[in-house]
């Protein structure tokens, strides 16, 4: 009998003790207050679990070119989905890792569509990076041989593949359920008894809470992205990282806060660190700290910050505090390069922001990314150069420089293969955008108006056709997207360990699909170098620092600074090199930005009172797209000093190096199609190159920050 | 007797009637389960934030039922048959399934056989060693290198201006040369005479007077020293053809019928 009455106290018990371990796991989960933080010792990290994903042996003893220690620029693209994006998967795309690397070597790949897509010249590195959220599960539920897709909570995804296998029209309806299932941070939970949430709890991984995923599955596409990266990877020749995209946004507005996460080596985490994991990028940051700890270096890099709604570079943290030099510091170890240019636009300046800028108004993408209906994407915030001002500012009220990174382009294709040619334009998401029609550049062929109707209606997209002088048009918004952009790096050679570390040191320039190449160098002694000496790139490294860097106060001595730029091969003269100034006025604590063309084609002069070269005649004919001979530079060079320097002032330089100007992608589809070109768009575009800038760095001031209240702070008194 | 046949032929058409006229809505009964209803306002609840209002479920709810609707009629008036669409979708998915079933790995002989039939895939490029004098295009490269080229002749000191990408280049191939000078440069290494300084070659930028000091000939390495590119390869090459096996396999099974005097 008392054996008997243990035995059901014990039954009773242990119901009882789960439940009251629950409790204090909710509590400890929930509760921001540390009351249990002795729980934390039970949980292990799935997300550090570190695996070597690298093939058995080394592939080929190929020819390795030397390592240049004047340094190389490689050409590369550090933003790239296939079939494993839950999205690309959507629009029809069926490109493998394995096809996009292929691309970048220059082999021709198939568009959606049916064309061949190839590039002019291969690239010198690629990464694929798929959204790591959901990363190969909507493949498994559209997949019918999966167990997962036979399971009946799949529900919003089941009707949402049945639906995409109707219509081109309900793709975009699917798109549009799927932003808003997405939108939720945990999708379909277990309910809170669930062992599996305990599970999930104690190797954090919240992922394992959800009846809608398959960790196994998700596992193994990843496990595939990185074999592949990995085997194409071909050191001296051509390299690839292993990559994802965490694809995060703020919590209300929908402000785009997405970065690219890259690899250094073939080790990489056995899961990509999602959304589901945390929306806060600084958690992201904590994260590629402790993989750091552990050998494993990463840079995350963000993306559409035009699309931001001001959202990616705030001057307050993610949860609203203020930022301070933990924060900067953090943010600058893990972010030292931020992508300026891609498909979605060009993330450089706005006319908004820069009024005085002539050449702000480019390829301005101006709706927040995803949004639907399309809604404003407001510029504050939103774009680099104001961003370095506002750096500049954080650090003059002594809070650190959050906002001190370089620059990178790429292109965000959907496809596998980015897009970087304008008279050879196929955009990025697949189905949606592949043919001039749905781009928005050519008249919608009568038959085709109904559908786009049906489609923008699904779209949540209120009109869904403009007319204008020529016919109807597609109002897809695809209009402010364009054919940009590549990542450059100076790096001794192309191996991975080579071209990491110049991101990691900012030693790289954007460009907008064009193979511009720019040096730029900063000294007090630089006036010493002959610029017509074979050793002007070696005597630059020794006597100074280059792009990304900073430059450090010499007491009163004035910076120099040499820009030597090359134009495209392949591509238009060079029309003009531009040096970017930002500066915080010490004396009136006012942010201020002037651009100075350092070096005209052709010869001509600078007007030393306008800052402006004359122009050099270059003009493109819009019948053709031909453009002028004979007009323009195949390189630009020169030895520059800041006029208005001071030296008590912080400030950034940057270069902007331009062609001539040539047709636009939009005005290629229209006279390849027998159309004059919208007269609503930009007719023709001026390809360019941003440097990362030089920082000028004055000696600490000993003024005292003080803000409003500050005076009745507690002091301790000596 | 014929009588009754008929009676009960009445009958049965009224039994039939009847039927046809409570069951012929089979097919336009929708039922939508609590969990898709659940699914589409917790969808909805994240996005906007908050609970959706009565008049804001009956909404989700009727949007439900109108796409259940719309996709119905689409099936009846045979929408998804010539839809190109829809036709790809499926064979993009047999094609994955296809692919999915990846054979053992290569025996020695597959591997050797490979290698052999795609051998210049593999083939090692020639490489070159050489330095340049260049005169940039932006300041009348043919003449200054013309010019140039005869003064190096009579051992004159000469005035050439810095190359962007540098002087001295060793052991860089042709794919090499082609991405930093152009094809039309180049093209002329294939039969560069060594050790001598070249007339002026023209390039993207302007014009190179070249001294070629080592060249070394292209080959194709050894299987052993290149044997896991080799697998990789091979195994990728697998992948691809699964795809195109079946549909050979299956392709005999279809007659293809082709209007010939079609004018396009």
């Amino acid at each position: 009998m008392k054996i008997k009455g243990i035995f059901k106290r014990i039954i009773i018990a242990i119901p009882l003790v789960y439940i009251i371990f629950l409790g204090l796991v909710y509590v400890d989960v929930y509760d921001s207050r540390p009351i249990i933080g002795l729980f934390k010792k039970v949980q292990s990290d799935s997300a550090l679990e570190i695996v070597d994903f690298s093939i058995d042996k080394e592939i080929t003893e190929k020819t390795k070119p030397a390592p240049n220690k004047d340094r190389n620029a490689y050409y590369g693209d550090l933003h790239v989905h296939t079939k494993y994006s839950f999205d690309a998967y959507v629009f029809g795309v069926t490109a493998s890792p394995d096809d996009a690397y292929r691309y970048a070597k220059g082999e021709g790949i198939k568009h959606p569509l049916g064309y061949e897509m190839k590039l002019r010249e291969p690239l010198d590195f690629y990464s694929v990076t798929d959204h790591g959220f959901y990363m190969g599960m909507i493949q498994a539920y559209a997949d019918t041989s999966t167990e997962i897709s036979q399971n009946e909570f799949a529900k919003p995804f089941h009707n949402i593949n049945r639906d995409d296998n109707l219509t081109v029209e309900s793709a975009g309806q699917r798109s549009n359920i799927f932003s808003s299932v997405l939108g939720a941070t945990i999708i379909l939970p277990y309910p809170d008894w669930h062992p599996k949430l305990l599970k999930a709890w104690l190797t954090k991984n919240t992922q394992l809470a959800l009846q809608s995923f398959d960790y196994d599955i998700h596992k193994s596409a990843w496990a595939d992205i990185a074999r592949s990266a990995n085997e194409h990877n071909d050191p001296g020749n051509f390299t690839t990282f292993i990559g994802y995209e965490f694809t995060t946004s703020t919590d209300v507005e929908g402000g785009n806060l997405h970065r690219n996460v890259i690899f250094n080596s073939s080790e990489a985490s056995i899961r990509p660190w999602t959304r589901i994991d945390s929306t806060n990028p600084e958690d992201l940051w904590s994260w590629q700290d402790n993989l750091r700890d552990k050998g494993v270096d990463t840079i995350s890099i963000p993306h559409n910050s035009n699309g931001s709604n001001g959202q990616m570079f705030e001057m307050e943290t993610f949860r609203g505090n203020a930022i301070d030099n933990e924060y900067a510091e953090k943010r600058m170890r893990n972010e030292p390069v931020v992508e300026i240019t891609q498909v979605k636009g060009t993330s450089e300046t706005h006319p908004l922001l820069s009024p005085d800028d002539e050449w702000a108004d480019f390829e301005i993408m101006d709706v927040r990314v995803g949004s639907r209906p399309p809604t404003y994407s407001k510029p504050s915030g939103s774009y680099v150069r104001e961003s370095y001002l506002n750096g500049l500012t954080l650090d003059f009220t002594k809070q650190g420089n959050p906002y001190k990174f370089g620059l990178i382009g790429s292109s965000d294709t959907h496809t596998g293969a980015g897009a970087f040619d304008e008279s050879n334009y196929w955009s990025k998401v697949g189905l949606l955008d592949g043919d001039p029609e749905n781009r928005g550049s050519i008249p919608l062929a009568e038959e085709n108006v109904e559908r786009l109707d049906e489609y923008m209606r699904a779209f949540n997209q209120p009109l869904s056709t403009i007319d204008l002088e020529q016919g109807k048009y597609a109002n897809t918004g695809f209009t402010q997207w364009g054919a940009s952009g590549l990542a450059v790096a100076w790096a001794e050679e192309n191996t991975r360990d080579s071209i990491f570390k110049a991101f990691k040191r900012k030693e790289t320039f954007a460009t907008t699909g064009t193979r511009i190449a720019v040096r730029f160098f900063a000294g007090y002694d630089m006036s010493s170098i002959d610029l017509n000496s074979d050793t002007l790139v070696s005597e630059s490294y020794a006597k100074g620092v280059t792009m990304g860097a900073d430059l450090l106060q010499n007491d009163s001595k004035i910076p120099e600074f040499i820009v030597w730029a090359q134009k495209d091969k392949n591509g238009a003269p060079l029309q003009r090199v531009q040096i970017i100034k930002g500066w915080i006025d010490t004396n009136s604590g006012r942010p201020k930005e002037k651009v100075y063309d350092v070096a005209c084609s052709d010869g001509n002069k600078v007007d030393p009172v306008t800052n402006r070269c004359p122009d050099n005649g270059a003009r493109v004919n819009i019948s053709d797209c031909s453009i002028s001979n004979n007009v323009g530079s195949s390189e630009l060079k020169t030895l520059w000093k800041d006029p208005e320097f001071s030296h008590t002032d912080k400030a950034f330089y940057y270069v902007r190096v331009l062609e001539n100007p040539t047709c636009r992608w939009s005005t290629w589809d229209a006279i390849k199609a027998g159309f004059k070109p919208r007269e609503d768009l930009h007719e023709t575009i001026q390809e360019r190159a941003w440097s990362s800038p030089i920082w000028y760095v004055p000696n600490p001031s000993d003024v005292e920050v003080i803000p409003l209240g500050g005076t009745i702070r507690m002091r301790t008194i000596d | 007797m014929n009588y009754k046949v008929i009676i009960f032929f009445i009958i049965g058409l009224i039994l039939y009637i009847i039927d046809i006229g409570l069951n012929n809505y089979d097919d336009k009964e929708i039922y939508i389960s609590d969990q898709e209803i659940i699914s589409l306002v917790s969808a909805w609840k994240s996005q906007v934030g908050r609970n959706p209002t009565d008049d804001e479920i009956a909404r989700i709810i009727n949007n439900l039922i109108d796409e259940e609707i719309l996709y119905r009629e689409a099936l009846k008036l045979g929408l998804d048959k010539e839809d190109r669409i829809i036709k790809r979708r499926l064979a993009q998915k047999i094609s994955f399934l296809k692919q999915e079933t990846i054979a053992n790995l290569p025996t020695n002989e597959e591997l050797i056989s490979y290698y052999n039939n795609n051998k210049d895939k593999y083939f090692i490029e020639s490489t070159y060693t050489f330095t340049h004098y260049f005169f940039s295009s932006d300041n009348n490269s043919k003449e200054r290198s013309e010019k140039a080229f005869n003064n190096l002749l009579n051992s004159k000191t000469i005035n050439s201006d810095p190359f962007f990408l540098g002087k001295n280049f060793v052991d860089v191939s042709i794919k090499n040369i082609n991405s930093d000078f152009g094809d039309s440069f180049s093209s002329y290494f294939e039969n560069i005479p060594l050790n001598q300084w070249t007339r002026p070659i023209e390039s993207a930028f302007g014009h190179h007077i070249v001294y070629v000091s080592n060249a070394k000939d292209g080959y194709y390495p050894d299987i052993t020293k290149i044997l896991n590119k080799v697998e990789i390869d091979l195994l990728q090459n697998k992948r691809d053809k699964a795809v195109e096996e079946f549909l050979n396999e299956i392709k005999s099974e279809y007659k293809v019928f082709i209007n010939p005097n079609l004018q396009i």
